[in-house]
Protein backbone atom coordinates (compact mmCIF):
# COMPACT_ATOMS: atom_id res chain seq x y z
CA UNK A 1 0.00 0.00 0.00
CA UNK A 2 1.06 3.51 -0.82
CA UNK A 3 1.36 6.18 2.06
CA UNK A 4 -0.06 9.55 -0.15
CA UNK A 5 3.00 12.20 -0.06
CA UNK A 6 0.42 14.24 2.05
CA UNK A 7 0.19 12.27 5.37
CA UNK A 8 3.90 11.95 5.56
CA UNK A 9 4.35 15.43 5.62
CA UNK A 10 2.17 16.02 8.10
CA UNK A 11 2.83 13.87 10.37
CA UNK A 12 6.58 15.69 9.54
CA UNK A 13 5.35 18.73 10.58
CA UNK A 14 3.79 17.35 13.43
CA UNK A 15 6.62 15.31 14.65
CA UNK A 16 8.69 18.98 14.21
CA UNK A 17 6.19 21.28 15.96
CA UNK A 18 6.67 18.51 18.72
CA UNK A 19 10.05 18.47 19.16
CA UNK A 20 10.08 22.52 18.88
CA UNK A 21 7.35 22.95 21.84
CA UNK A 22 9.62 20.36 24.17
CA UNK A 23 12.85 22.57 23.34
CA UNK A 24 10.51 25.69 24.73
CA UNK A 25 9.66 23.78 27.71
CA UNK A 26 12.86 23.07 28.59
CA UNK A 27 13.82 26.17 27.63
CA UNK A 28 11.51 28.53 29.23
CA UNK A 29 9.96 27.06 31.67
CA UNK A 30 12.03 28.56 34.59
CA UNK A 31 11.83 32.00 33.39
CA UNK A 32 8.08 31.38 33.33
CA UNK A 33 7.85 30.38 36.84
CA UNK A 34 9.74 32.94 38.10
CA UNK A 35 7.19 35.43 35.98
CA UNK A 36 4.52 34.00 37.40
CA UNK A 37 5.68 33.88 41.16
CA UNK A 38 6.69 37.38 41.04
CA UNK A 39 3.04 37.97 40.57
CA UNK A 40 1.17 35.33 42.47
CA UNK A 41 3.77 34.52 45.07
CA UNK A 42 2.37 31.17 45.75
CA UNK A 43 3.92 28.15 44.13
CA UNK A 44 1.36 26.03 43.10
CA UNK A 45 -0.48 28.99 40.85
CA UNK A 46 2.66 29.96 39.10
CA UNK A 47 3.08 26.42 38.17
CA UNK A 48 -0.30 25.87 37.07
CA UNK A 49 -0.35 29.18 35.44
CA UNK A 50 3.47 27.98 33.29
CA UNK A 51 1.45 24.97 32.16
CA UNK A 52 -1.67 26.83 31.03
CA UNK A 53 0.52 29.03 28.87
CA UNK A 54 2.00 26.37 27.32
CA UNK A 55 -1.22 24.57 26.97
CA UNK A 56 -1.88 28.18 25.28
CA UNK A 57 0.96 27.60 23.11
CA UNK A 58 0.18 23.81 21.99
CA UNK A 59 -3.34 25.66 20.84
CA UNK A 60 -2.08 28.35 18.49
CA UNK A 61 1.03 26.17 17.33
CA UNK A 62 0.47 26.70 14.03
CA UNK A 63 1.38 30.53 14.34
CA UNK A 64 5.11 29.21 16.20
CA UNK A 65 6.85 29.62 12.94
CA UNK A 66 5.67 33.08 12.90
CA UNK A 67 7.22 34.44 16.21
CA UNK A 68 10.28 36.43 16.52
CA UNK A 69 11.09 36.83 19.76
CA UNK A 70 9.26 33.35 21.61
CA UNK A 71 11.04 34.28 24.73
CA UNK A 72 9.27 37.76 25.15
CA UNK A 73 6.28 35.85 23.57
CA UNK A 74 6.14 33.52 26.24
CA UNK A 75 6.31 36.21 28.66
CA UNK A 76 3.58 37.64 27.53
CA UNK A 77 1.44 35.01 27.58
CA UNK A 78 1.59 34.14 31.30
CA UNK A 79 1.74 37.54 31.87
CA UNK A 80 -1.38 37.80 31.05
CA UNK A 81 -2.41 34.45 32.45
CA UNK A 82 -1.10 35.69 36.30
CA UNK A 83 -2.78 38.83 35.93
CA UNK A 84 -6.02 37.36 35.22
CA UNK A 85 -5.64 34.79 37.50
CA UNK A 86 -5.05 37.70 40.32
CA UNK A 87 -8.17 40.18 39.23
CA UNK A 88 -10.35 37.06 39.74
CA UNK A 89 -8.59 36.05 43.06
CA UNK A 90 -8.46 39.40 44.20
CA UNK A 91 -6.73 37.96 47.38
CA UNK A 92 -3.64 38.90 49.03
CA UNK A 93 -0.67 36.60 47.52
CA UNK A 94 0.82 34.16 49.54
CA UNK A 95 4.12 35.42 50.77
CA UNK A 96 2.37 38.88 52.44
CA UNK A 97 2.83 35.90 55.11
CA UNK A 98 6.11 35.98 56.89
CA UNK A 99 6.27 32.31 58.09
CA UNK A 100 6.19 31.87 54.21
CA UNK A 101 8.41 33.95 53.23
CA UNK A 102 10.87 33.00 55.55
CA UNK A 103 10.33 29.51 54.04
CA UNK A 104 10.78 30.55 50.31
CA UNK A 105 13.77 33.18 50.37
CA UNK A 106 17.28 31.28 50.48
CA UNK A 107 19.14 31.80 53.80
CA UNK A 108 22.29 29.88 53.56
CA UNK A 109 24.73 31.42 56.56
CA UNK A 110 21.91 33.24 58.07
CA UNK A 111 20.85 32.35 62.33
CA UNK A 112 16.96 31.48 62.65
CA UNK A 113 16.69 35.82 63.53
CA UNK A 114 18.53 36.80 60.90
CA UNK A 115 16.22 34.80 58.37
CA UNK A 116 13.19 36.11 60.29
CA UNK A 117 14.07 39.55 60.51
CA UNK A 118 15.14 39.31 56.29
CA UNK A 119 11.74 37.55 56.31
CA UNK A 120 9.55 40.40 57.96
CA UNK A 121 11.25 43.19 55.65
CA UNK A 122 10.75 41.33 52.83
CA UNK A 123 7.32 41.15 53.61
CA UNK A 124 6.99 45.32 54.24
CA UNK A 125 8.55 46.01 51.29
CA UNK A 126 5.98 43.75 49.34
CA UNK A 127 3.36 44.96 50.63
CA UNK A 128 3.96 47.96 49.94
CA UNK A 129 4.56 47.08 46.37
CA UNK A 130 1.13 45.54 46.41
CA UNK A 131 0.01 49.46 47.14
CA UNK A 132 1.25 50.84 44.01
CA UNK A 133 -0.68 51.32 41.27
CA UNK A 134 -1.13 48.48 38.82
CA UNK A 135 0.39 50.15 36.04
CA UNK A 136 3.52 51.59 38.09
CA UNK A 137 3.67 47.80 40.28
CA UNK A 138 3.87 45.70 36.80
CA UNK A 139 7.01 47.77 35.27
CA UNK A 140 8.67 47.66 38.49
CA UNK A 141 8.03 43.90 38.94
CA UNK A 142 9.42 43.15 35.78
CA UNK A 143 12.46 45.26 36.09
CA UNK A 144 13.79 42.92 38.59
CA UNK A 145 14.04 40.06 36.15
CA UNK A 146 17.55 40.71 35.56
CA UNK A 147 17.06 39.14 31.91
CA UNK A 148 14.32 41.22 30.61
CA UNK A 149 15.80 44.63 28.60
CA UNK A 150 13.33 47.58 28.83
CA UNK A 151 12.65 47.42 25.17
CA UNK A 152 11.47 43.62 25.83
CA UNK A 153 9.30 44.64 29.08
CA UNK A 154 7.59 47.27 26.74
CA UNK A 155 7.04 44.42 24.25
CA UNK A 156 5.28 42.20 27.06
CA UNK A 157 3.35 45.49 28.19
CA UNK A 158 2.30 46.71 25.11
CA UNK A 159 3.74 50.05 25.55
CA UNK A 160 6.74 51.90 24.14
CA UNK A 161 9.93 52.24 25.85
CA UNK A 162 9.59 55.76 26.90
CA UNK A 163 6.29 54.63 28.86
CA UNK A 164 8.32 51.99 30.66
CA UNK A 165 11.09 53.99 31.99
CA UNK A 166 9.03 57.23 32.74
CA UNK A 167 6.36 54.46 34.81
CA UNK A 168 9.56 52.92 36.59
CA UNK A 169 10.45 56.40 37.67
CA UNK A 170 7.21 56.81 39.27
CA UNK A 171 7.28 53.54 40.38
CA UNK A 172 10.49 54.25 42.76
CA UNK A 173 9.36 57.44 43.78
CA UNK A 174 6.12 56.24 44.89
CA UNK A 175 7.83 53.30 46.52
CA UNK A 176 10.36 55.64 48.15
CA UNK A 177 7.37 57.60 49.60
CA UNK A 178 5.74 54.59 50.90
CA UNK A 179 8.57 53.25 52.80
CA UNK A 180 9.78 56.88 54.52
CA UNK A 181 5.84 56.99 55.40
CA UNK A 182 6.30 53.59 57.05
CA UNK A 183 9.76 54.36 58.89
CA UNK A 184 8.73 57.50 60.09
CA UNK A 185 5.22 56.31 61.50
CA UNK A 186 7.18 53.46 63.52
CA UNK B 1 27.09 41.34 61.62
CA UNK B 2 26.30 39.95 58.19
CA UNK B 3 25.94 42.17 55.35
CA UNK B 4 24.36 39.64 53.03
CA UNK B 5 21.13 41.40 50.27
CA UNK B 6 18.70 38.45 51.58
CA UNK B 7 18.92 40.18 55.68
CA UNK B 8 18.55 43.73 55.44
CA UNK B 9 17.50 45.71 58.54
CA UNK B 10 14.20 47.38 58.52
CA UNK B 11 16.00 50.75 58.66
CA UNK B 12 17.40 50.56 55.11
CA UNK B 13 13.65 50.72 53.58
CA UNK B 14 15.03 52.51 50.37
CA UNK B 15 13.65 51.89 46.83
CA UNK B 16 16.75 50.05 46.31
CA UNK B 17 15.98 47.77 48.72
CA UNK B 18 12.36 46.94 47.57
CA UNK B 19 14.22 46.20 44.17
CA UNK B 20 16.25 44.30 45.88
CA UNK B 21 13.29 42.44 47.33
CA UNK B 22 11.89 42.43 44.25
CA UNK B 23 14.67 40.59 42.14
CA UNK B 24 15.22 38.13 45.11
CA UNK B 25 11.69 37.48 44.68
CA UNK B 26 12.14 37.19 40.71
CA UNK B 27 15.57 34.95 40.84
CA UNK B 28 13.95 32.11 43.08
CA UNK B 29 14.66 29.40 41.61
CA UNK B 30 11.92 27.16 39.68
CA UNK B 31 10.92 23.80 41.53
CA UNK B 32 12.68 20.39 40.94
CA UNK B 33 10.67 18.66 37.81
CA UNK B 34 8.43 21.42 36.48
CA UNK B 35 9.98 20.77 33.08
CA UNK B 36 8.64 17.14 33.42
CA UNK B 37 5.65 18.00 34.51
CA UNK B 38 4.93 20.91 31.88
CA UNK B 39 5.71 17.99 29.52
CA UNK B 40 2.97 15.17 30.99
CA UNK B 41 0.47 18.07 30.90
CA UNK B 42 1.10 18.36 27.41
CA UNK B 43 1.45 14.80 26.56
CA UNK B 44 -2.04 14.08 27.95
CA UNK B 45 -3.75 17.00 26.14
CA UNK B 46 -6.04 15.18 23.59
CA UNK B 47 -5.00 16.42 19.95
CA UNK B 48 -8.23 17.33 19.29
CA UNK B 49 -7.33 20.67 20.78
CA UNK B 50 -5.71 21.25 17.65
CA UNK B 51 -7.12 23.11 15.43
CA UNK B 52 -7.74 21.85 11.94
CA UNK B 53 -5.88 23.03 9.15
CA UNK B 54 -7.29 24.41 5.90
CA UNK B 55 -7.65 22.16 3.13
CA UNK B 56 -5.24 23.18 0.53
CA UNK B 57 -7.51 24.24 -2.28
CA UNK B 58 -9.93 26.28 0.50
CA UNK B 59 -6.49 28.14 1.61
CA UNK B 60 -6.94 31.66 1.60
CA UNK B 61 -3.40 32.31 -0.13
CA UNK B 62 -5.33 29.96 -3.18
CA UNK B 63 -5.82 31.88 -6.37
CA UNK B 64 -9.35 30.48 -6.64
CA UNK B 65 -10.22 31.36 -3.01
CA UNK B 66 -9.07 34.52 -3.88
CA UNK B 67 -10.88 35.07 -7.30
CA UNK B 68 -13.99 33.35 -5.81
CA UNK B 69 -13.99 35.71 -2.84
CA UNK B 70 -13.45 39.06 -5.04
CA UNK B 71 -16.76 37.25 -6.84
CA UNK B 72 -19.10 37.33 -4.20
CA UNK B 73 -18.07 40.41 -3.19
CA UNK B 74 -18.68 41.88 -6.53
CA UNK B 75 -21.64 39.89 -6.33
CA UNK B 76 -22.89 41.45 -3.07
CA UNK B 77 -22.36 45.15 -4.25
CA UNK B 78 -24.35 44.69 -7.31
CA UNK B 79 -26.88 42.78 -5.86
CA UNK B 80 -27.34 45.45 -3.15
CA UNK B 81 -27.60 48.05 -6.06
CA UNK B 82 -30.29 46.45 -8.04
CA UNK B 83 -32.12 45.55 -4.96
CA UNK B 84 -32.49 49.47 -3.89
CA UNK B 85 -33.13 50.17 -7.41
CA UNK B 86 -35.85 48.09 -8.14
CA UNK B 87 -37.62 48.96 -4.62
CA UNK B 88 -37.26 52.87 -5.05
CA UNK B 89 -39.77 54.67 -6.11
CA UNK B 90 -38.93 57.25 -8.92
CA UNK B 91 -39.81 60.69 -7.85
CA UNK B 92 -43.59 62.23 -8.40
CA UNK B 93 -43.68 65.93 -9.97
CA UNK B 94 -45.05 68.19 -6.43
CA UNK B 95 -48.38 69.19 -7.37
CA UNK B 96 -47.72 72.85 -5.50
CA UNK B 97 -44.62 74.75 -6.75
CA UNK B 98 -42.60 76.68 -4.23
CA UNK B 99 -40.76 78.79 -5.20
CA UNK B 100 -37.47 78.54 -3.25
CA UNK B 101 -36.84 81.51 -1.01
CA UNK B 102 -33.55 83.22 -1.27
CA UNK B 103 -32.08 84.43 1.54
CA UNK B 104 -30.88 88.34 2.00
CA UNK B 105 -26.76 88.31 1.86
CA UNK B 106 -26.31 89.13 5.63
CA UNK B 107 -27.82 85.77 6.31
CA UNK B 108 -31.21 87.19 7.81
CA UNK B 109 -34.93 86.51 5.60
CA UNK B 110 -38.08 88.42 5.95
CA UNK B 111 -39.92 85.33 6.64
CA UNK B 112 -41.92 86.45 3.78
CA UNK B 113 -43.49 89.38 5.10
CA UNK B 114 -44.74 92.12 3.19
CA UNK B 115 -44.94 95.47 4.19
CA UNK B 116 -48.33 97.67 3.63
CA UNK B 117 -48.73 100.98 4.02
CA UNK B 118 -51.79 102.30 6.20
CA UNK B 119 -53.86 104.10 3.34
CA UNK B 120 -56.02 106.78 4.28
CA UNK B 121 -58.95 108.63 2.34
CA UNK B 122 -57.34 111.35 0.08
CA UNK B 123 -59.11 114.91 -0.06
CA UNK B 124 -62.34 115.34 -2.29
CA UNK B 125 -61.56 118.02 -4.36
CA UNK B 126 -64.26 119.99 -5.73
CA UNK B 127 -64.64 119.24 -9.92
CA UNK B 128 -64.88 122.90 -11.37
CA UNK B 129 -68.37 123.13 -13.85
CA UNK B 130 -67.46 124.31 -17.38
CA UNK B 131 -70.08 125.46 -19.15
CA UNK B 132 -71.26 123.98 -22.42
CA UNK B 133 -70.88 127.87 -24.87
CA UNK B 134 -67.11 127.72 -23.35
CA UNK B 135 -66.29 124.44 -24.95
CA UNK B 136 -67.88 125.40 -28.38
CA UNK B 137 -66.32 129.08 -28.31
CA UNK B 138 -62.60 128.19 -27.89
CA UNK B 139 -61.72 124.85 -29.90
CA UNK B 140 -58.48 123.30 -28.22
CA UNK B 141 -55.50 123.02 -29.54
CA UNK B 142 -54.98 119.16 -30.81
CA UNK B 143 -51.33 118.86 -29.71
CA UNK B 144 -51.44 120.88 -26.00
CA UNK B 145 -55.23 120.38 -25.27
CA UNK B 146 -55.21 124.37 -24.64
CA UNK B 147 -57.89 126.98 -25.99
CA UNK B 148 -56.34 127.56 -29.36
CA UNK B 149 -55.36 131.87 -29.52
CA UNK B 150 -57.33 133.53 -32.44
CA UNK B 151 -54.95 136.01 -34.50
Amino acid sequence: MEIPDSAVNEEAHRRAEGTALSALVDQYSGALYRVAYSVLRNPADAEDAVQEAFLRVVRHRDTLNDVRDHRVWLIRIVWNIVLDRKRRAKTRPETDDVAELARVLPSTGLSAEEVAAAAQHHAHVLACVEKLPTKEREVLVLSAFEELSSVEIAAVLGITESSVRSRLFRARNLIAGLLDHTRNSK
Amino acid sequence: MTTNSHSPSLSASTPESAEDTLRIVANLPAPEGLEERVHDVLRRTPRLARVLPWPSALKPQSNWMRTAAAAAIVFAIAGGGWGVYTRVEPNRPARVLFMPRVAAPGGFSGAGAIRTPETVPGPAAPQPVQSKTAKKAAPKNKITGQPSVQK
